[in-house]
């Protein structure tokens, strides 16, 4: 494992080695925000054939519906839908989220943002990328089976995901891929601890590193302890598919000695809720900075934030029992996850006091990512709010496995986390390809994304709370669900519309690639150390190592007189007269 | 320490860690297969003899001794010994290998079949997912051997890097045979 160590690589010349093998972390950072595009892409049209089937059932998915579904003149047929919101969530998550977010920030930021030349393994982060597209691969191909993809939901619970429940291949794909998508992320992981550790550029102290850092380093902690916890999940499971072992069959369907089905929702959740913070930390992180470089004043309490994230990430190991309050557990555990579901409540609260503290009288500037940052504070709010309902034993036990936890979990790591993302890709798309996004269509993008997405996610909390349960086929059928139909009509309509206005993302992002105004070398006017250097950064980013002087949120320092309302970490700190 | 030597141990700290969490997961299912077992092994189901893990067990010490020989010989430069020692590591992690397979091989004969309930499962399960690091372990040492010259760039850290990999190995079997073979 020889690596880098913050020497000047030479840098490559062939395409070959420029664009597909390369060792560049900001190379690898663009492989991973691609690959993440598409899959958001993929996932997305899961979701609207989703929608439209349970609004629209029985009538054929429009303009692609005949070609997906030829069989069924363009409807969606139910074991195609237990398939589509199996694919729509492990694609949205392990496809869409995790390289967007830590691939493709955790890559491009990290060495960055506290003044390194490279990650400090560039080849085990190329091998994570080629890991990861190996593994898209994989579940892409599934789709093309005779029996179709996984379709045991994301949470692949036994006996869904047994041989009994999924007969085909689809299942087992979805096991080898995820296996080889955990690879690539301990891998990822591996590398962003120790880069994080080890090439902290001179005077960087831990609470000198922006939040950014502190987000996509905590995240990567959990990855490395609780990846591998599911990918012993999915080898028994295909141990028990392919092999003919029993570790999650139970009664009839095990010969001698029972196994255990239950064990495996609790493998899959001590992975699983840790999973869902490796997902928000970085778009915390990057939240906890552009409100404050956006507000133009020091964040507020920023130690504190990072602490509090910290504690987050300390607590999400030790709560994931609120997922299977319904499985019989014993009352004391209940009670004892519940307790602990509740704590993390109160560093939650103090980084998003923290959040309101740092725009509290600032002067704000509502440039695109600001604005995407704003949206982020909302969704996350109502997720984290609604989440006390569902880590309650009482109220759990009548929410659960409804729409509700549905609404929930989209709200917290499904709505915050693209919104986070869309932020930080608004933010440093000038610095990684040299040129501006269209500001106008950006903010159009912003409110075609956040009204409608409030319409899809709140109404599902309320079809939830109706008693409209998950995963069912039709909703028509139950005549207790009939009175839902118009919230139900409700959500599919803002999907759609939301879908729709993702289209404008698109065409920003393709125009602005080629013909974006030419982005100075600090167009936001802040000062980490990724903005003392140009646009897009040479290949080896700093021909000098930086020395860090001073924090990252040095902003509206009444003491600045150079005309500037902020200054770089590169700079002693700028005091007041004695 | 030197940044490149802080590294390596800190990822390969991290790796290990993470290849833990792995076997421990697997410990975690057992003590509840086990515990929730009404007897174990299962009624009709004979306790696996002790030779064979036993003699696994011996193999893969020994072959953990002479890595450790390894790392010695490679710090005071001496390759031409580190050679014959690795050689000697190679050759009882093969020997463990072939141990196990006679293991599974005698599980077969006495009618515990892959498909005979949760018991069969946690035995070859468990085994056959240590057997296969072994197998990414030796290749480890097989790519030690191809760099095991004097002009490799930082071979003692790689030697450590392999080293501790395999010690890990061999202390992942360690709890194996004493959890599921002896008690």
């Amino acid at each position: 494992m020889s690596g880098g160590y913050n020497e000047i690589h030479p840098e490559p010349t062939t395409f070959w080695s420029k664009y597909i093998i390369s060792f560049d972390h900001k190379v690898i950072a663009k492989q991973f925000m691609w690959y993440g595009i598409f899959f958001l892409g993929l996932g997305g049209m899961m979701a609207l054939l989703i929608r439209w089937t349970l609004t629209y059932p029985g009538q054929p998915f429009p303009i692609i519906g005949n070609l997906l579904f030829p069989h069924s003149a363009g409807v969606v047929p139910p074991d195609s839908y237990a398939m589509l919101f199996t694919m729509h969530g492990t694609i949205m998550i392990f496809y869409a989220i995790t390289p967007l977010l830590i691939g493709a920030f955790g890559n491009y930021c990290i060495p960055l943002m506290i003044g390194a030349r490279d990650m400090a393994f560039p080849m085990l982060n190329m091998l994570s990328f080629w890991f990861a597209f190996l593994s898209g691969i994989v579940l892409v191909a599934s789709l093309l089976l005779p029996l179709g993809a996984a379709a045991g939901g994301w949470t692949s619970y036994p006996t869904l995901s047994t041989m009994i429940g999924s007969p085909g291949a689809g299942q087992t794909l979805w096991c080898v891929a995820i296996f080889l998508f955990g690879v690539s992320s301990t891998m990822g992981a591996v590398n962003y601890v120790t880069t994080v550790i080890t090439l902290r550029a001179p005077g960087m102290g831990y609470f000198d590193m922006p939040l950014t850092i502190w987000g996509l380093w905590l995240t990567a902690i959990l990855n490395a302890i609780f990846v591998p916890v599911l990918g012993a999940g999915v080898i028994l499971l295909t141990m028990d598919r392919v092999m003919g072992t029993t570790f999650f069959l139970a009664g009839a369907s095990a010969t001698s000695g029972s196994g255990d089905p239950v064990l495996f929702q609790h493998v899959f959740w001590i992975f699983g809720h840790p999973e869902v913070y490796i997902l928000i930390l970085p778009a915390w992180g990057i939240v906890s900075d552009l409100l404050s470089f956006f507000s133009r004043k020091p964040a507020f309490g920023a130690k504190s934030t990072a602490l509090a994230m910290t504690a987050v990430t300390i607590l999400s190991t030790l709560v994931y029992g609120h997922h299977m309050f319904t499985t019989q557990m014993s009352p004391l555990l209940t009670q004892s996850f519940m307790t602990l579901t509740m704590t993390i409540s109160i560093p939650s609260a103090i980084f998003f006091a923290n959040w309101l503290g740092t725009i509290w009288k600032g002067s704000i500037r509502f440039d695109s990512p600001m604005l995407f940052s704003l949206g982020v504070v909302f969704v996350f709010g109502l997720g984290g709010l609604t989440g006390l309902h569902l880590g309650t034993v009482s109220t759990d036990i009548y929410l659960h496995d409804t729409y509700f936890v549905v609404g929930h979990f989209h709200y917290t790591m499904a709505a915050s986390v693209l919104l986070g993302g869309y932020a930080g890709l608004y933010f440093w798309f000038p610095k990684m390809f040299g040129r501006m996004m269209n500001e106008t269509l950006a903010k159009i993008h912003f409110w075609g994304t956040m009204i409608p997405l409030n319409g899809i996610f709140f109404g599902m909390l309320m079809i939830g709370y109706g008693g409209m349960h998950r995963r069912i086929y039709n909703p028509f059928v139950y005549e207790s669900l009939q009175r839902l139909i118009p919230i139900n009509t409700l959500v599919t309509q803002s999907a759609i519309l939301m879908g729709a206005f993702q289209i404008v993302f698109v065409i920003n992002l393709i125009w602005s690639l080629y013909k974006g105004k030419k982005a100075p070398n600090n167009p936001w006017n802040v000062g980490t150390l990724e903005w003392t250097i140009p646009s897009p950064p040479v290949h080896h980013n700093y021909d000098v190592i930086p020395v860090v002087k001073c924090g990252p949120h040095e902003l509206g320092n009444p003491n600045l007189k150079n005309g500037r309302d902020f200054q770089y970490q590169t700079e002693e700190l700028v005091q007041g007269p004695a | 320490m030197k940044r490149s030597e802080l590294q390596n141990n800190l990822a390969m700290t991290i790796a290990l860690i993470s290849a833990a969490m792995l076997f421990v997961t697997l410990f975690m299912g057992y003590a509840v297969y086990r515990s929730s077992a009404e007897a174990w092994p299962p009624v009709g189901m004979a306790h696996v003899s002790l030779t064979l893990p036993f003699l696994s067990t011996i193999f893969i010490a020994v072959s953990s001794w002479f890595c450790f020989q390894v790392k010695n010989l490679v710090a005071i430069n001496d390759l031409k010994r580190a050679n014959r020692n690795l050689n000697l590591t190679m050759l009882m992690g093969v020997g463990f290998m072939i141990s196990q397979s006679f293991l599974w091989l005698q599980l077969k004969e006495s009618g515990i079949y892959v498909t005979s309930g949760i018991f069969a499962s946690v035995m070859y399960g468990f085994t056959w997912i240590h057997a296969v690091h072994v197998i990414g372990g030796l290749l480890a040492l097989v790519y030690l051997k191809i760099v095991l010259r004097p002009k490799t760039n930082e071979l003692l850290q790689k030697t450590i890097n392999v080293e501790r990999f395999w010690h890990f190995l061999g202390i992942v079997w360690f709890a194996m045979f004493m959890g599921m073979f002896v008690f």
